[in-house]
């Protein structure tokens, strides 16, 4: 079973935004941003850009015909910044130039005058100042007061985890052309051609029929083109109005890095109560969000992670409370996990610390608490077809993780320098967007008088492999050869009003507005079919491989046949569905509901080898089980996990966004942020399927796939974690991640440890582990 | 003064000794000597900006183009020549993503002067395969699944064609430190290395 499009990717020949061809006259745009993290536009001079030779125009603010906004979820967020600036990398002008090295080149003569403020970065400052982006949410399930006075232990702690830059190898972009009438065509990178659409229409003050937005395909998105795609499309398309010129802007990678968000970082507090058997008994958990300048997609993500900071466990007494903090960084937005491994972190944490405190085993509390049927989440909805404990006991059983737990501990107690550490990472992940009313999809099917069909669909093909899912689901609902669909771009003329393509919902939604759409073609056919053959009952026509039954038995009719009989009845081949989650409901107010479709499931079991003296590590190995339902398409599900895995694994580890005192991204290049390569990713990956796993919720019995496992990648923090435990059993450690190399050694050998103190190793000591030579 | 009657033609002296003084000149005080400086910095200015004949071959074909000298090879490609295929994605030779071949060996063409390509075969995703038919690593990454979003995959079709030219049966270990420098933000790093290690055992088999 092959990926979609996977020949033509080989061949170089799929058109990415940016290799699309270039329209007459096509001009390219070069965005001018903020140096200063905040504070007050004195004056902007264009007058040297626009003499500059090959400049055809500089935009600001005061250029915009419609309304200068771009925020989403609250409307916070302005396209270019006219008076006032929120962070460093904000836009203030578009330059519009014959080449791109014009408009660059110009860009740099442009004399704007800020008064610079007084800017907060930390999310505890500005939740202190009352700097909210939303008013605090607070989840809770029974009553943690009084659970404390039942609980053996009570630990409290803090975590933080930082931010995550996306990297989509193809950097955001878009074509803007101008079409007869005053609309506007766009070509776009992005997850959510709609919010295109609209935020175009909106500052361009048109119509949204006067907007088309085309996605060809996305080179990765991960949540960053989810809302961040907007602001460049809607800048082209406004220089494509002004000029009447088709108007390319493509971020070159380092403006991609310093003008776009990432993962929200999180600092967070834990208090955890269990009983003397380790049973959680309460846990009371504040998080603060560092949402950067403007909402963006913030809030949801916020809610994600209330949803999931209990994890795959029940707990009966929980207090979840929340923060969206505004600072002057960058809005920071949707990535893979969209909040759910920023809470999960924390629930882990908790567990360790508490293990630690008992003289126990994460790994014996996490398997106590683990989430059974009927089980109630601190948001109302009751677990269906639970299978926490299923996945974690296959993942015992069948990676033996009594023996590598044991065999770990010999290891450690035969090596002084050299320490492994496992550890055990359970996830549930909820399947729906948590904000109901966007749990909703549309098709377009076409079936040609040859055969052939041809879908269009809401989502967004980045890789996730929703394209080779939705043909699947063509080809099985018809019968038909997978080689006779083919599946459109996404266009805001063939499919209206689309929600993003994130949340994993991708092949859940618009595979069953696929499904629909082929079924209402199907039923017509069998009716033709029955006309055809003369027989009475459409029910009993079948379609099987390309051949028609009737009751059982082959006719001559086959696929071709029947759709040329179908066109020459004058029966429409065409059909437009549309699907919406059922029974989904959330209560924002209450903060109860059920929000999820249902919940996907899993285990992995991660071991990780650290040079203590080195503060280097590798990740030895992850073992997975994970409940992918029926799966669609194994290849492409098997790769969505193990991407996810090396992905969150990176967050965890060698991911670090940093930033300068002055609000300053240090990291805006390949060379100081870096990613997994084929080096760094685990040597040993499995990723075993949960059997008889059919999802009653799912197109086909499947289940999401996208995001669920990335949050395995936190096992790789606290297989790294046990095993510098393993070093130093005296040290409490910190939850602090990306624990990167530099923090493993700095945690190791803190700074007094080095103030007059004796070695407290022999240079004999020093080897080179076979293990850690690359 | 042959190099100023030949003064379109690219001449490496010319280039560094104008750059050289444009860049001593803030530093001269006398008036004559800077507004010599001044000259031969403009005349720097309008060279760099001129174009110079470049005259490579590309997948086969011998391609003559009148070019900047600032141009990188993957401009060249994807700018003038429309090869669309090679990726350019961080423009600072750290990712991959624009690896294609230069007398048979990978290079970054986001790292490299066009002009450094002059007199040279490069190969880039769209010459791989020939008469229609899949070159044999093409037809590995396609059938193991080496692949998730696409983007970065003709740099690493091309990484892994140029491995192997350079080594006939590379063992697991070469091909981990050939691929190393394409990076796949999908992470299909797992199905990458079977497409590798499947081309190879195909063309030993």
């Amino acid at each position: 079973m092959k990926t979609y499009d996977s020949i033509q990717h080989v061949r170089g020949e799929s058109k990415f935004v940016d290799d699309l061809f270039n329209p007459e006259g096509l001009l390219y745009g070069y965005v001018y941003y903020s140096s200063i993290a905040h504070g007050k536009i004195v004056s902007i001079n264009l007058k040297k850009a626009l003499k500059y030779a090959g400049v055809r125009g500089v935009f600001t603010a005061e250029d915009i015909p419609g309304e200068n906004q771009i925020g989403g979820i609250v409307p916070d967020e302005v396209l270019l910044a006219g008076s006032k600036v929120d962070f460093i990398g904000q836009p203030i002008a578009l330059v519009v130039a014959d080449t791109k090295l014009a408009a660059k080149s110009a860009s740099k003569l442009i004399d704007c005058k800020i008064e610079e403020y007084p800017a907060v970065f930390d999310p505890r400052i500005a939740c202190e100042k009352g700097e909210l982006i939303i008013p605090p949410r607070i989840f809770s399930l029974g009553d943690v007061n009084n659970a404390w006075s039942q609980c053996e232990y009570i630990v409290e702690g803090k975590t933080e985890t930082g931010g995550q830059e996306h990297l989509y190898i193809e950097t955001q972009g878009a074509v803007a052309i101008p079409v007869e009438g005053g609309g506007i065509k766009i070509y776009s990178s992005t997850q959510n051609p709609t919010a295109v659409q609209k935020v175009s229409a909106r500052i361009l003050n048109v119509p949204m029929h006067k907007i088309e937005v085309d996605v060809p395909r996305l080179g990765g998105g991960f949540g960053g083109k989810e809302d961040q795609a907007t602001a460049w499309a809607a800048l082209a398309a406004l220089a494509a109005s002004k000029l009447q010129r088709p108007v390319k802007i493509i971020l070159p990678r380092q403006e991609d890095m310093r003008l776009t968000g990432k993962r929200n970082p999180y600092s967070s507090d834990f208090k955890i109560g269990l009983n003397k058997e380790g049973m959680i008994l309460a846990y009371e958990v504040t998080f603060y969000q560092n949402a950067g300048a403007a909402a963006d997609l913030s809030p949801a993500i916020l809610d994600r992670t209330l949803f999931h900071c209990t994890n795959s466990y029940y707990i009966p007494n929980v207090k979840a409370t929340a923060y969206s903090c505004r600072t002057n960084l960058l809005p920071n937005t949707a990535f893979r996990g969209f909040g759910g491994p920023q809470g999960m972190f924390v629930i882990e944490s908790a567990i360790n610390r508490a293990a630690e405190v008992m003289g126990i085993s994460a790994h014996e509390i996490q398997r106590k608490n683990l989430l059974k049927e009927g089980d109630e989440f601190p948001y109302g909805q009751r677990t269906e077809h639970c299978r926490a404990i299923r996945c974690f006991e296959e993942a015992e059983q069948r990676y033996d993780f009594k023996m590598r737990k044991n065999y770990v501990e010999q290891f450690n107690q035969e090596n002084k320098l050299v320490k492994k550490g496992i550890t055990v990472m359970p996830v549930c992940f909820g399947i729906s967007f948590t904000t109901t009313f966007m749990n909703q999809a549309s098709a377009l099917v076409h079936v040609y008088t040859d055969g052939s069909v041809r879908i269009s669909t809401a989502a967004v093909e980045m890789g996730q492999g929703v394209n080779a899912k939705i043909s699947v689901i063509a080809s099985k609902v018809f019968s038909i050869d997978i080689s006779r669909i083919k599946i459109d771009s996404t266009n805001t003329t063939r499919i209206a009003n689309t929600s993003p393509t994130a949340a994993s919902k991708g092949a859940d939604l618009n595979g069953y507005a696929a499904m629909k759409a082929c079924e209402l073609i199907l039923e017509r056919l069998k009716k033709t079919a029955c006309n055809e053959l003369k027989f009475d009952d459409p029910k009993k026509v079948e379609i099987r491989e390309e051949h028609i039954f009737y009751d059982g038995n082959r006719t001559p009719l086959t696929w071709n046949k029947l759709i040329q009989a179908a066109y020459l009845r004058r029966v429409s081949l065409s059909a437009h569905a549309h699907h919406a989650t059922t029974d989904i409901y959330f209560d924002k107010e209450k903060a109860k509901g059920k929000p999820f479709a249902y919940h996907v499931y899993g285990t992995a079991i991660i071991e990780a080898t650290v040079d203590c003296l080195r503060g280097t590590y590798k990740i030895d190995s992850v073992k997975v089980v994970h409940d992918f339902g029926s799966s669609l398409h194994s290849v492409v599900d098997r790769g969505q996990a193990e991407g996810a895995i090396v992905q969150g694994i990176g967050w965890m580890t060698i991911e670090e966004v940093m930033f300068d005192g002055k609000g300053k991204l240090m990291t805006d290049a390949l060379s100081t942020y870096k990613v997994p390569d084929i080096q760094s990713a685990p040597k040993d990956m499995e990723v075993h399927f949960l059997e008889d796993a059919a999802n009653p919720f799912g197109p086909f019995n499947s289940k999401a796939i996208g995001e669920p496992p990335l949050m395995y990648g936190i096992g790789a923090f606290f297989a790294i974690r046990n095993a510098m435990k393993a070093f130093r059993p005296e040290r409490q450690f910190d939850f602090v991640a990306p624990i990167t190399n530099e923090r493993v050694l700095l945690t190791l050998y803190p700074a007094e440890r080095f103030s007059g103190m004796k070695p407290d190793l022999a240079i004999d000591d020093v080897k080179t582990p076979a293990a850690l030579v690359y | 003064m042959s190099e100023e009657t030949k003064s379109n033609k690219f001449s490496r002296r010319k280039f560094v000794k104008g750059i050289g003084s444009s860049i001593a000149g803030g530093y001269i005080l006398s008036p004559a000597i800077a507004k010599a400086a001044k000259k031969i910095s403009k005349e720097a200015k309008d060279f760099s900006e001129g174009k110079v004949p470049l005259s490579l071959k590309v997948n086969e074909s011998v391609i003559n183009v009148m070019i900047e000298p600032r141009t990188t090879l993957a401009e060249l490609l994807r700018d003038e020549l429309k090869l669309t295929g090679t990726k350019v994605v961080c423009n600072h030779g750290e990712c991959g993503g624009c690896t294609v071949l230069l007398n048979n060996k990978a290079v970054y063409s986001c790292h490299l002067l066009a002009l450094d390509a002059a007199g040279k075969d490069v190969t880039t995703i769209e010459g791989l395969s020939s008469n229609g038919k899949l070159h044999k690593i093409q037809q590995a990454f396609v059938d193991e699944d080496g692949l998730q979003c696409g983007f970065c995959t003709p740099g690493q079709v091309m990484a892994a064609a140029a491995l192997l030219y350079k080594y006939s049966k590379p063992d697991k270990q070469q091909i981990m430190k050939e691929m190393s420098g394409n990076l796949c933000r999908c992470a299909a790093y797992p199905n990458i290395i079977k497409s590798v290690l499947s081309a190879v055992e195909k063309s030993n088999g």
